[in-house]
């Protein structure tokens, strides 16, 4: 006879509260879980993307997505006659927010050598990728462009020739790709008067030295900021080229870091990744030991009304297996039935939230896993009331 | 036959000056068709004495053999005391004590499964009873909407499910008015008559005791000689 499903019944408004309550917190259990991966497929599509088989960045720098790293641009030149290398390019990689469709968006811009240099679009999914120097640009569709649209980006307009889903920055942000002088100009693009005001800070700064007018006017080009400046060259070895020996070299006679794409994903997931995913655990942690107190709870207040009928029980002679069975069984519908709401309220919610939610089903099961086990521990609180309930207490006084 | 059989029981609750004796000297001996009536007024005894022989006190002094068997011989555990409470002894509350989320029918279908009987003799064995006690019409009910006599008829129903060999029924009438408790009371005498089982009801109601074959007044934890 199944006591639990029968008392279970008679209190059916409880339960289904409950289940909605401890559900919902199971909801968020799975949503943080596949904000988790989600974190880390974002912190990583663009490294995955780009795939190339050195990463060579500033000396000592961890970059170009963990750590800040800038190069000069003809520095990719000496990596390309380094031996063993197929093919050197330049790579830049920063966040703006600009002024798109009227509205103002953070995105992430990656440029790169168009339309052949590594770390470019791989996979179009709608249109073409950059096959001009410059003025074009292919943009996730999470940026709100379409293909052919016009799109102002300081001093110039760029078109949408492409789309593609393979990358996202690893804040979430949609990636915009440009030839890498577009990406440079955008990103060292200032206003009139901004440059009006250096130039003419350099000019006094160099009167203050001794340089006469006319010395400092043919000084001013050379001195002022050099924006063809790069966060990363990416390479692609020659065939049966050996990876560690071509790093080695690098960094011993260019005095650059080299990473392989291994050790980018390495860097970020102890890196910039790291923190974020330690937080999500944290808050998974302190949410799952929320819903096993609320069960609990929930379960103990079932077991203490039932207590008088748990001592008749007892006194006509149900054994112990009777009474924790009942016990247990409520608390384990009770979790896995608000598991279930929780599960099939994330699958049906996930592609709502601003941040890729990945859900996979490994997850889903470690996390029943863990919440079944909270289940029993739940309901110890109630099992131990109930086993040391006397027989007695079902008779009266006298 | 004798179903019953206490010699010499004594139950003390702590040592010392704190002592406090419960039962002293109780013989009583029980037998199969008996109708018994324990009376007494409130700390007599009378419900140490039904602790006793429910198995769920252990005495301090004396010997209790049930069908044949001495209770509380060394080496018995709770398990062992259970066993015998599922299989040979059925139990009527004062206040029924049914279990408020089952139907009158599962209520006495409850005991029949602990003893591990097959499901669809079970269900028989629960609506013979239920018809037994007139209220097979109301077996789907839950006891909240069943009146007070209806409720203490599915508790003797349930008492007699596993076709005990002795009825302890503790004050069964007090939540009755008279009629109703007379009507319990007739059922219980009807009960040692025809099921081979020896009842033992603890009451305090003179009223209730007509026609038990034996009755004994308990005073200061001792049955009263003078009024067995």
């Amino acid at each position: 006879m199944d006591l639990a499903v029968h008392d279970l019944k008679q209190h059916r408004g409880r339960f289904l509260a409950t289940v909605f309550g401890v559900g919902l917190l199971f909801t968020i259990v799975l949503a943080m879980n596949g904000l988790y991966r989600g974190n880390i497929q974002e912190g990583l599509a663009l490294i995955k993307a780009a795939n190339p088989d050195l990463w060579i960045v500033e000396r000592g720098r961890g970059g170009p997505f963990n750590e800040q790293s800038t190069l000069p641009e003809h520095y990719r030149y000496s990596v390309q006659a380094a031996p063993g290398v197929a093919q050197a390019n330049a790579f830049i990689y920063y966040s703006v927010e600009r002024q798109i469709g009227g509205q103002s968006r953070h995105f992430s811009i990656v440029g790169y050598e168009a339309p052949d240099g590594l770390g470019g679009p791989q996979r179009i999914l709608a249109g073409r990728s950059i096959s001009h120097a410059h003025y074009e640009m292919v943009a996730h569709p999470k940026l709100g462009v379409g293909l052919g649209e016009q799109v102002a980006l300081g001093l110039h307009t760029y078109t949408v020739v492409g789309l593609t889903k393979e990358a996202i920055s690893p804040d979430g942000d949609p990636i915009v790709y440009l030839s890498l002088p577009d990406a440079q100009e955008v990103l060292y693009q200032r206003d009139n008067q901004e440059i009006r005001s250096a130039r003419d800070q350099l000019l006094r700064n160099l009167a203050s030295q001794g340089v006469s007018g006319s010395q400092a006017e043919r000084l001013l080009n050379p001195l002022q900021a050099d924006t063809h400046t790069i966060n990363a060259i990416l390479v692609r070895l020659q065939l049966g080229a050996n990876r560690a020996t071509v790093a080695r070299d690098v960094d011993k006679w260019l005095y650059l870091s080299a990473f392989s794409t291994d050790d980018e994903v390495d860097l970020m997931l102890k890196g910039r990744l790291a923190s974020m995913s330690k937080q999500l655990l944290l808050f998974r942690t302190l949410l799952l030991v929320i819903s096993v107190v609320i069960l609990a709870l929930v379960v103990y207040t079932f077991t203490m009304e039932k207590i008088r009928s748990i001592a008749v029980m007892k006194l006509i002679g149900a054994p112990n297996r009777v009474i924790i069975r009942l016990v247990m069984e409520q608390s384990l519908l009770l979790t896995v039935s608000a598991f279930a709401f929780g599960l099939v309220l994330i699958q049906n919610t996930y592609t709502f939230f601003p941040r890729t939610i990945v859900l996979l089903s490994a997850d889903h099961l470690m996390t029943f896993a863990i919440a079944v086990a909270g289940g029993v521990l739940a309901s110890v609180l109630g099992l131990w009331q109930a086993l040391t309930t006397e027989p007695a207490m079902a008779l009266g006084g006298g | 036959m004798e179903i019953l059989q206490i010699q010499g029981l004594a139950k003390t609750f702590g040592t010392g000056h704190l002592e406090v004796r419960a039962l002293a000297d109780i013989d009583l001996t029980v037998s199969t068709n008996e109708l018994v009536a324990l009376l007494g007024p409130s700390g007599s005894g009378k419900t140490t004495l039904l602790l006793c022989l429910s198995l769920i006190l252990e005495p301090t002094a004396g010997t209790i053999v049930f069908d044949g068997q001495p209770i509380y011989q060394q080496g018995w555990t709770g398990v062992d005391m259970r066993r015998v409470r599922r299989e040979k002894i059925g139990f009527v509350f004062q206040s029924h004590n049914l279990i408020p989320f089952l139907t009158a029918k599962q209520n006495v279908l409850f005991p029949l499964s602990l003893i591990g009987q097959e499901r669809a003799a079970a269900e028989r064995r629960a609506m013979e009873l239920l018809d037994y006690m007139e209220i097979a019409d109301r077996a789907d009910f839950l006891p909240a909407v069943l009146s007070g006599g209806e409720q203490q008829r599915v508790a003797i129903a349930r008492a007699l499910a596993n076709n005990a060999k002795l009825i302890l029924a503790d004050e069964p009438t007090a939540a009755l008015d008279t009629q109703r408790g007379m009507r319990v009371m007739a059922l219980l005498k009807e009960i040692a008559r025809e099921n081979q089982s020896a009842v033992i009801v603890v009451t305090h109601d003179m009223r209730m005791i007509e026609g038990f074959d034996h009755v004994y007044h308990m005073k200061d934890g001792r049955l009263d000689p003078s009024r067995a």
